[in-house]
């Protein structure tokens, strides 16, 4: 007999065999658990239309965060609530607040994207009780695409659902407790395929250089994508999300340590208190049901070239921990990644935490991403610049970009072109010249080359600009 | 007491489904015993198939069944529209075959179905198939397709590309007039190619009854009926009474699900064959390249103005992409629904119009939210603009010195259409109020203080909807008739089901069809059904495209209600012992007038079915009738629509901030819903100026094909948009509808572009092509900088 999974639906324990552990959420709602509510509309986390909520077990309370059920794998809930839109009225005669105000607003039309964005709203109902302001909202719904109403009645909805009473709900704690694992939920399907789920980071280690062809599963946000749209299979997966270590994040005077299975959206208050520009970068990393599914420690070891967190971080000046067995070793991220998806990453070793130089007083930092589109774009651009000031003179500079080579990188000439200058326009202009030196940036759909090498020019001088306040009074001229 | 429920926002009757999760979309179905299907589909642009080898796939584990071209012998799926050229001759038509038969001719094009118990399973099998594709030069884009030497799509049928060429309008007038002009307006533009992105991706199960011989499709379609005569009649050769088709919920269409498509006919083919249903939905990427896209039209337009800047003569010609197969309306986009509407808004007594229309290696093009008059309004609105620039008047005095006064109506225009009513200089009127647009420079020089540059457009539009009559469009080169029908059951008790041939994919039919039947019955909306989507249901129709529905089947609809009403008056004055003429029906009642003396509606109805005292006669018992109605014209929504965008001048990026729509759709049944089709049309018009592109490499690969790719508007692109209305009626149908479904998309683009321009004006910008990307709009700037600077 096969060791069941076991999590909340409905506020019933369910326990399902799990016969393909790359089965992904939503298939096994429409399918098996006959939930058709829920919709695929691209099962590659692009159009929402799969939301759903889940609950996690956190400080003594439960935390509600929307994800992508198309690219999540079922034993992923193992230990959790999964909340979907069949769950929210609790009778016919009585709709939900969020489904209330979307009848009212006339948020709906085909209502095919319909449920994902009401369960997006459902969230962003359960993580507060006033009305957010616009920003939060398109925020919220960045990851929903909606071709009917155009969003307004959606935006509306998500406004006043807070205006209606608020059903009373006591959040499950004692069941959840009594689904949680003190030691690893390992599967072994019919077809041989394997899913292992360490709860210990000495079971990972053990695990991962037992097994070291086995691909490692953090958020499923790209490894997702490879079962369903590159239809691969996975003979082997390693999940590391139920380490309650590798979710820590540990702050000193300098220095901020995130371990490499936090979230993108756990680590955004901490990235915020270094600097705005990254909360603001970081906000614009795909969608809220991504940044909750997505981790550091993942997006890095993917090694994928435009990783919008890459130049952030590498600018900053960040060290990615390494372990093997027992032993750790760190190295500069930009030394992580060797060439277009290729990392130093070797078999049986995995990522163990990311570490962060704070922000000094005499620093200088900023961040830009340009694409199309504000939310769930590939950057053409990415940049991030780091600079120390003594006396006006620039003593370090650290400039991180993506989008510019098969690689994150850092602009080296363009860095030795600021280096022990006064931090002064002509300055700035020398490293821009620099940065040519640096990259020849490919053509492509998003942009051309000459595009991405003059915008790179621009956000540094934007920075520089920034910086000293001109942009202000250039604006103001 | 009055039921009437005109002119409010009754809140939607199908939202309780859809926000609990309980719509029934096709995808969600499941039929005992079913099959899964998986196309594999050609990833060459043009290629012969030199061989092909299914023999390992079929051993594969789960698998049912393959079949290819060579098994699936079937007849072309045929086009719903002929276009003649100038000299006469009938378009070139080539054959459509649901599976490849020897050759590929787009990425995408079916070339074998894998049926197995999943769809996994029919997936994996899928890699076993042995191509051996010999590939071919191929060509995407329709201009260099027609240049000579461009590789053939059709080498037998078309050799040059050429599907047709067409032309509207007199031309010897329109030279003329451009003899006599003092000045000249000139553009070359391009509609840019869209795809259309239903948020429901094409699905269709194909159900086989053995014992009966009897055929069910579910599909995702705008259309059951139509899909019904098409597949049937000219692909599969079943007979009506043998096929059933069912649309149920449908997650919006846009144009893209009316068309009949292979994947329909493999599904209802395939089931017979293995006497077993068989399921395919597509996969977001199969959606990106194979839904039918959107406009693609390559247009050099010019208008000559006398010295008072009055249009004299317009004369365009439009070269328009049909993709590899001419899709089920395709050949009428760029001729019936964009040609005759070249006159606009505007008196313009000349117009000649070309169009060749040119088969290159992509996805069927055909008619996407709009289908037509979005590229025609574009086209004008953005020329209008380049005209008040080559004459130094005002753009908005421009456009009111050329508008068809109301006083003008009934107005023939030069290209074909007689225009029923309008106002324009009132819906402009309004639209300049609502927007503030005597503010602007205020408004300008704040944003120019942030440093951002900020421009203000508009447009002046008018579209064609309804389209009809059917013995016209049928002189048009139609295949197919263009009435609908609606078909009233009153049940004993006096509640009633609306039967209608028009399809409801997020227009809210449920809810503006049951005001219409309860304000006429005057019974509450609770006793009203509406049914939709089913050929064994409904008795026939011809679906829901081009903002038709409420205006030609919500007329079917009121007068198959005529038709009971009367049939209830006869009753009535039997059992009311009265004379029929004196019998008055109002807010439910059959009244001998005059009197207090009445029957209820349900009175009526339950004496049409128990016939105990009853004028047995003359009269039939039951209550049910069914009305064809078929218009007398087309309709012609119309309206102002104002934006005004901001644009950073360092990195391009272009943001709406301001957006007014004063539309004229005649009589707002559901004020709430109308509101809702205008907002959403607008947003897609935002889309198509702003985001969105379909992009193909020079061999005809699709590179635009998923969301990361293709940019579709999301909530934070959505400005504040302002909604309001300047309503003439329309004078021939018996509701005084004109349709909101597509006014959105239609006054849009030209009036963001618009606002673009005028934001660059400084930088001697004359016009930017859609979509206004950062890249583009910097490429702009960056192009006239030592212009402005010298300035």
């Amino acid at each position: 007999m096969q060791t069941p999974i076991r999590f909340l639906m409905g506020r019933l324990i369910q326990e399902v065999v799990v016969s393909d552990p790359t089965l992904t959420v939503l298939d096994w709602l429409r399918g098996s658990a006959r939930r058709p509510g829920t919709k695929e509309g691209c099962a590659e986390g692009d159009c929402g239309a799969c939301t759903v909520t889940i609950g996690t077990l956190a400080g003594g309370g439960v935390t509600y965060q929307a994800v992508n059920a198309c690219i999540q794998f079922l034993p992923m809930l193992d230990g959790k609530e999964l909340v979907t839109v069949e769950d929210l009225a609790t009778s016919d005669a009585a709709l939900h607040p969020v489904q209330q105000a979307m009848v009212t607003e006339h948020a709906s039309q085909c209502g095919f994207c319909t449920p994902g964005f009401v369960m997006s709203l459902y969230t962003l109902y359960q993580s507060r009780t006033t009305p957010p302001a616009r920003e939060e909202i398109d925020t919220a719904l960045a990851g929903n695409l909606c071709r009917c109403t155009g969003y307004t009645p959606i935006i509306a909805a998500a406004a006043s659902m807070f205006n209606l009473p608020r059903p009373a709900a006591e959040p499950p704690v004692a069941l959840l407790q009594q689904l949680q694992r003190g030691e690893a939920l390992s599967i072994i399907s019919d077809t041989g395929q394997r899913f292992d789920a360490p709860v210990t980071l000495d079971a990972l280690a053990d695990l991962v250089e037992r097994f070291p062809q086995a691909d490692l599963l953090a958020g499923a946000t790209d490894i997702g994508l490879w079962v369903t749209k590159q239809h691969r299979s996975m003979p082997h997966l390693i999940s590391v999300g139920a380490v309650a270590t590798l979710k820590e994040i540990e702050e000193t005077p300098t220095v901020i340590r995130f371990g490499a299975g936090v979230s993108f959206a756990d680590s955004l208050p901490y990235l915020a208190k270094i600097h705005l520009d990254l909360e603001r970068l970081f906000k614009r990393i795909g969608s809220v049901q991504i940044r909750n599914s997505g981790t550091l420690g993942g997006n890095i070891g993917n090694g994928s070239p435009i990783g919008d967190s890459m130049p952030a971080l590498i600018a900053l000046g960040a060290t990615v921990t390494l372990r093997k067995g027992s032993v750790e070793r760190s190295l500069p991220l930009e030394d992580y990644f060797l060439e277009y998806r290729k990392t130093a990453r070797q078999l049986g070793e995995f990522i163990v935490s990311i570490s962060i130089l704070k922000l000094e007083n005499n620093s200088r930092y900023g961040t830009d991403k340009i694409s199309k589109r504000m939310d769930q774009d590939i950057s053409a651009v990415c940049a991030a610049y780091r600079l120390e000031l003594e006396g006006g003179i620039i003593t370090a500079a650290r400039l991180g970009f993506g989008g510019m080579a098969g690689v994150p990188a850092r602009a080296r000439a363009a860095e030795a072109a600021l280096r022990g200058k006064p931090f002064e326009e002509t300055t700035i202009r020398g490293a821009m010249d620099a940065l040519a030196e640096d990259f020849s940036p490919l053509s492509d759909m998003r942009a051309s080359a000459a595009y991405r090498l003059t915008v790179a020019r621009n956000l540094l001088l934007r920075f520089y600009l920034r910086e000293t306040g001109a942009d202000d009074q250039e604006a103001a001229q | 007491m009055s039921v009437t429920s005109i002119g409010t926002s009754v809140k939607r009757r199908e939202d309780k489904r859809f926000l609990t999760g309980k719509g029934n979309y096709t995808d969600d179905m499941n039929r005992p015993n079913q099959t899964h299907a998986y196309i594999l589909r050609s990833p060459h642009a043009y290629a012969k198939i030199a061989a092909l080898d299914v023999s390992a796939a079929k051993a594969a584990p789960g698998v049912v069944a393959i079949f290819t071209g060579d098994d699936m012998k079937v007849g072309s799926i045929p086009c719903g529209w002929q276009v003649h050229s100038k000299d006469g001759s009938p378009m070139k038509e080539p054959p459509h075959p649901p599976l490849a038969q020897g050759f590929v001719r787009h990425v995408g094009d079916q070339v074998a179905v894998i049926i197995a118990e999943t769809y996994s399973e029919a997936k994996d099998a899928a890699e076993l198939i042995e191509i051996d594709y010999h590939p071919l030069p191929a060509i995407a884009d329709a201009k260099k397709a027609l240049e000579p030497g461009a590789p053939p799509v059709w080498p037998d049928v078309a050799p040059d590309n050429l599907c047709f060429d067409w032309h509207i309008g007199d031309k010897a007038a329109t030279d003329a007039a451009f003899e006599k002009a003092k000045w000249v307006a000139k553009l070359d533009l391009i509609n840019n190619r869209l795809i259309p992105n239903a948020m429901e991706p094409r699905a269709a199960i194909g159900d086989y009854d053995v014992s009966n011989d009897l055929h069910t499709l579910y599909t995702t379609s705008q259309n059951p009926h139509v899909i019904r005569l098409l597949m049937g009649a000219f692909v599969l050769g079943i007979p009506e009474s043998r096929l059933r088709v069912v649309a149920p919920d449908v997650g919006g269409g846009f144009g893209s699900k009316i068309f009949h498509y292979a994947e329909e006919a493999i599904v209802t083919w395939a089931a017979k064959q293995i006497e077993r249903p068989v399921k395919w939905t597509a996969e977001r990427s199969e959606s990106f390249m194979t839904d039918a896209h959107g406009r693609d039209h390559h247009s050099h337009a010019e208008l000559a103005m006398d010295d008072q800047g009055r249009f004299l003569g317009l004369r365009v010609a439009t070269i328009a992409n049909m993709g590899a197969y001419l899709s089920t309306f395709a050949p009428a986009v760029p001729t019936y629904l964009s040609g005759t509407l070249l006159a606009g808004v505007y008196t313009t007594p000349a117009i000649y119009g070309e169009v060749k229309a040119v088969f290159t290696h992509t996805v069927p093009v055909d008619a996407y939210r709009g289908a037509g008059r979005p590229e025609t309004t574009f086209l004008l609105e953005r020329l209008v603009d380049v005209a008040a620039e080559v004459s130094g008047i005002d753009r908005v005095e421009l456009r009111r010195r050329n508008f068809i006064p109301p006083d003008a109506y009934p107005y023939q225009t030069p290209v074909a259409l007689q225009y029923d009513s309008g106002d324009h200089a009132g819906c402009l009127d309004r639209a300049l109020e609502k927007s503030d647009w005597a503010g602007f420079p205020a408004r300008k020089a704040e944003s120019a203080a942030r440093g951002k540059l900020r421009g203000i457009g508009l447009s002046t539009y008018l579209e064609a909807c309804g389209i009809a009559p059917s013995a016209v469009v049928g002189s048009l080169g139609a295949r197919a008739a263009l009435y609908e029908v609606g078909s009233v059951r009153v049940h004993p008790t006096g509640s009633v089901t609306v039967f209608t041939g028009t399809h409801s994919h997020g227009q809210g039919h449920e809810t503006t069809f049951a005001q219409v039947v309860s304000d006429q019955l005057g019974i509450p909306i609770e006793s009203i059904e509406i049914v939709h989507g089913d050929t064994d249901k409904v008795p026939f129709g011809m679906g829901t495209y081009g903002s038709r529905s409420l205006a030609v089947g919500g007329s079917a609809i009121v007068k198959a209600v005529d038709k009971i009403v009367a049939k209830g008056k006869r009753i009535a004055a039997h059992l009311l012992e009265a004379a029929e003429a004196d019998i008055v029906f109002a807010d439910g009642k059959f009244t001998v007038a005059g009197t207090d003396r009445s029957k209820a509606f349900g009175e009526i109805a339950l004496a049409a079915y128990v016939p105990h005292n009853y004028p047995i006669e003359t009269e039939e018992p039951g209550l049910e009738e069914t009305a064809f109605y078929d218009p007398k014209n087309f309709t012609f929504p119309g309206g102002s629509h104002i934006c005004e965008v901001e644009i950073d001048p360092d990195t391009g990026v272009t943001q709406v901030v301001r957006f007014t729509a004063v539309d004229d759709v005649g009589r707002v049944i559901n004020p709430m819903i109308v509101e809702g089709q205008v907002q959403g049309g607008i947003v897609q018009g935002i889309g198509q100026a702003l985001l969105e592109n379909c992009v193909y490499s020079e061999d005809a690969q699709l590179l635009t094909g998923s969301f990361m790719d293709y940019c579709m508007p999301r909530a934070d692109d959505v400005p504040f948009i302002t909604v309001d209305h300047h309503t003439t009626l329309c004078t021939h149908n018996p509701l005084g509808v004109k349709g909101c479904g597509e006014v959105g998309a239609i006054g849009c683009p030209p009036a963001v572009i618009n606002a673009v321009v005028d934001a660059l004006k400084p930088y001697g910008v004359s016009h930017i092509d859609m979509p206004a990307t950062p890249e583009k709009v910097w490429q702009a700037i960056q192009a006239a900088r030592p212009a402005a600077a010298a300035e």
